[in-house]
């Protein structure tokens, strides 16, 4: 029977490896944790659209949405104070055509059981009408749960989004209401959107929610001949503003934050890795032949090594990104150009006591010539120590370029972490509590961060044998 | 022996620390050399100007002799001279501490607007929090991490791994945010009686004397008190972030030397516990500790504290260059040039001391 020639990576077997590292508890998490982050990144590559990245920055996507909305489960612990944000997509679509007009009415209810009222309601139209000389016009009743009735418009649709309350008639007649009905003047301020409003009585002189269900009826007019079938059921829905929103709430410009947070998670690993990949290279280029060759080429490269030590990486990278106007993926190439020189000078002094082992003066004695020896005995022990350094180089990369883009440096136009977190600092997150924008950003930091430490422990006794079955 | 090593290693030092500053130079040669043209240009019309109110000589000769004088100050800083010529003018003059006026002098409330001026003032600040911040973690560290290693596999050794692990992956700013947004903004919003500062070094009454002399503020009870309270919260962050490293640290170094022979052998001669940890164990773990403590100091200092003292608005360079970067309309180039300078000479300096210190603490490098 042929022995079979046993495949060892540092003295272990590919099977020993695995189990050493699922021997410790460190690595399960490790593990489990990667697989979360794989999956999150997977995740986000398929479920957002490719170009996310002008999306994001595009503040005319986001017009739809509250600003600085904290996230919708809020209200599971605040006992439902806020209403959250609601499309109308089902409603009760009529049409009838008489005299080259078409008259086109939409009616749907909503449930009002909240204490702050929809900040916005928004009428969307995507038809070319919009944009001609006589628009479409239309007309929205709401019926209140204590049976009143408001009436809003006639107004010319001539926008794709018009927002109801800011427009002057909705201010001019919801006021009127108030008016009417309570005797109350000046209940708007100037300047604020009419729509909450509608959502308010009075008792005892002051404004309180009227809770109930709300009949909303549009009436659309569509004149000219050539325009029947214009506006249908597909081209016209309707958006109730919320105070809440989604998962994870929105930014300043009402931006989904959940959405934002998700695409980090394949920037931030590219980063890191891409860094770490670069650093890695670098460091066994210069550290095997620095070492191998030994001699004035050694003494030239540690040189070279000390010199990338001292180079002061942040400062550096700030000045850099400034002067430049740096996007983020230079930032990573120039991170990893100054910052291998620890890890080549590991891999040298590594080289250098293989170099020196007693079994390759055997092996030199018996013939073998330096390529030999370097293919035999000195990559096989480098290169997975490699692979554990790249593990321990990604997360400097990925701690020092959100620290970068906290500062707004290297790539303002990406949603990555550093730079959720860079606007929420510019515009009062923290003068204003909002926590559900400053938080999570810098968790997933360090969950990345955290994760590649924990790999790194849990391999650590692969590559240092004196910790093994310790 | 010992002084020669030190020679040697001083001079080596000094050698690359000009290296290091010279490709700085070099790479900043461009956007140094503009500032200083447009200087140049900025004092030779102010001269022509004057000479034109005088009304001795008429608009032509005026342009003259403007002329003349940008020229000749432009050859004078070698601004006529090819790139790597010009890094040698930039190296010196930031070695000499010449460097120049800032854009946007009060964006920084220094009242000179000089860029020394500026960044001197911050210094201090830099100084407090990072030294204190530092050696405070380090001491507590170290000590967590000799017990946990000496207690190796129990659930207080995982306890500290696990948060070793994980304050070394939080951004140690946004740790600072996360504080601010407690202890500033939500304990100030339920009125508690307690309530830390939303950010800065000192209370406003303080600050112009801070920015000027802040030896005079030590001088001052008040101010000092005033001083630690604004110091709390940001000392506290550095705490929770840099202790865990400092522990894993120590850990693995006494684990390392607790598994080398002559400790194994020290058991089996049946010495007592505690005198096989304290002359087995620690005694040759302490001087790899300390240097390294020294050792890193410069690369933590300008890392994640730099952003730190931006969250907390503390007056130091990370501070100021976040206004020069991103506060200023346009960036602040005279500062963001002359902080990199700086930050690279601490830097180096720093090594330079720590490297030193290595070689004083190493017996085996002070024999050799």
């Amino acid at each position: 029977m042929a022995r079979r020639e046993e495949f060892r990576i540092l003295g272990m077997t590919p099977r020993e490896i695995v189990s050493q590292f699922f021997s410790s508890s460190v690595g399960k998490v490790a593990a489990a944790f990667f697989i979360i982050m794989i999956v999150m990144s997977i995740y986000a590559l398929i479920a957002l659209p490719p170009n996310f990245g002008s999306l994001w920055t595009n503040v005319n996507y986001w017009r739809l949405n509250p600003k600085n909305a904290p996230p919708a489960w809020v209200n599971v612990f605040t006992g439902n104070i806020y209403a959250p944000q609601l499309y109308i997509r089902n409603y009760i679509f009529g049409s009838s055509f008489n005299e080259g007009t078409e008259y086109i009415t939409a009616s749907f209810s909503v449930n009002y059981d909240y204490r702050v009222p929809w900040q916005e309601f928004f009428i969307i139209l995507n038809s070319p009408l919009v944009y001609t000389e006589q628009p479409p016009v239309v007309t929205v009743r709401i019926t209140r749960p204590d049976g009143k009735v408001i009436t809003i418009g006639p107004l010319p649709l001539n926008r794709q989004v018009m927002a109801l309350g800011s427009t002057p008639q909705a201010f001019g007649q919801v006021s009127q209401f108030y008016l009417d009905n309570f005797g109350l003047s000046n209940v708007i301020p100037i300047g604020s959107s009419a729509t909450p409003y509608i959502f308010y009585t009075v008792i005892n002189n002051s404004l309180t929610p009227l809770k109930g269900t709300y009949h909303f009826d549009l009436f659309i007019y569509v004149f000219g001949a050539n325009s029947s079938n214009a506006v249908s059921k597909n081209n016209l829905y309707f958006v109730l503003q919320g105070n809440v929103y989604g998962i994870m709430g929105t930014d300043f410009e009402g931006r989904d934050l959940w959405l934002g947070l998700i695409a980090g998670f394949p920037i931030d690993l590219a980063v890191g890795l891409m860094s770490a990949a670069i650093v890695v290279s670098i460091a066994i280029l210069i550290g095997i032949t620095g070492s191998f060759i030994g001699g004035l080429t050694d003494e030239l490269l540690t040189r070279v090594m000390d010199f990338v030590i001292l180079l002061p990486a942040f400062p550096l990278l700030i000045v850099l990104s400034v002067l430049f106007g740096w996007s983020i993926w230079d930032a990573v190439v120039f991170l990893a150009l100054i910052s291998w020189g620890a890890s080549a000078r590991v891999i040298r002094a590594m080289v250098l006591q293989i170099k020196n082992a007693q079994y390759l003066e055997s092996a030199i004695i018996a013939g073998a010539d330096r390529w030999w020896i370097l293919r035999n005995h000195v990559l096989p022990q480098i290169i997975p120590f490699a692979l554990y350094l790249l593990v321990t180089n990604v997360p400097g990369a990925i701690l020092t370029l959100s620290a970068i883009n906290f500062l707004g440096l290297a790539g303002s136009q990406l949603p990555t972490w550093g730079n959720i977190l860079y606007y929420a600092d510019l515009f009062g997150a923290l003068t204003s509590g909002y926590w559900w924008w400053v938080i999570p950003p810098g968790l997933l930091i360090a969950f990345v961060a955290v994760v590649f430490i924990l790999t790194a422990i849990a391999l650590e006794p692969v590559v240092n044998p004196r910790l093994r079955y310790g | 022996m010992l002084a020669r090593t030190l020679i040697m290693r001083a001079i080596n030092l000094v050698i690359l620390l000009l290296i290091v500053l010279f490709v700085i130079s070099f790479v900043l040669s461009g956007p140094a050399s503009k500032i200083l043209e447009q200087e140049i240009q900025q004092e030779a019309r102010a001269i022509a100007v004057n000479i034109l109110r005088s009304g001795h000589a008429n608009a032509t000769q005026v342009q003259a002799i403007y002329n003349t004088i940008v020229n000749q100050l432009s050859k004078a800083y070698g601004l006529d001279k090819p790139p790597y010529i010009r890094a040698f003018y930039i190296m010196y003059s930031m070695l000499t501490f010449n460097w120049g006026y800032s854009y946007f002098p009060q964006e920084y409330g220094v009242a000179t607007g000089r860029v020394v001026d500026i960044i001197m003032s911050a210094f201090p600040g830099t100084i407090l929090l990072d030294t204190f911040g530092i050696l405070l973690s380090a001491l507590i560290g170290i000590e967590v991490g000799l017990r946990s290693a000496l207690k190796y596999g129990s659930k207080l050794d995982r306890g500290i791994m696990y948060y070793a692990a994980i304050s070394n992956g939080i951004p140690q700013w946004w740790l600072g945010i996360v504080m601010l947004l407690v202890f500033a903004f939500y304990l100030s919003s339920i009125h508690s009686p307690i309530v830390f500062p939303t950010g800065g070094i000192l209370s406003p009454k303080y600050y112009a004397v801070w920015l000027i002399d802040p030896v005079k503020v030590f001088l001052n009870p008040h101010a000092v008190l005033d001083l630690l309270w604004h110091l709390a919260l940001p000392l506290i962050t550095v705490l929770i972030i840099n202790v865990g490293g400092w522990a894993y640290f120590a850990r693995s170094i006494v684990l390392n030397i607790s598994q080398e022979d002559f400790v194994t052998f020290a058991k089996i001669k049946g010495l007592p516990e505690n005198q096989v940890v304290n002359r087995y164990i620690l005694r040759p773990a302490a001087p790899a500790v300390l240097t390294n403590v020294f050792i890193t100091i410069p690369f933590v200092i300008f890392g994640g504290f730099l952003i730190t003292e931006i969250v907390f608005q503390w007056w130091g360079l990370g501070y100021v260059y976040n206004i020069a970067v991103v506060q200023s309309p346009t960036p602040d180039l005279p500062v963001v040039v002359a902080l990199t300078y700086a930050s690279t000479l601490l830097y180096i300096i720093i090594v330079f001391i720590m490297e030193i210190v290595y070689i004083m603490l190493d017996p085996r490098l002070r024999e050799r």
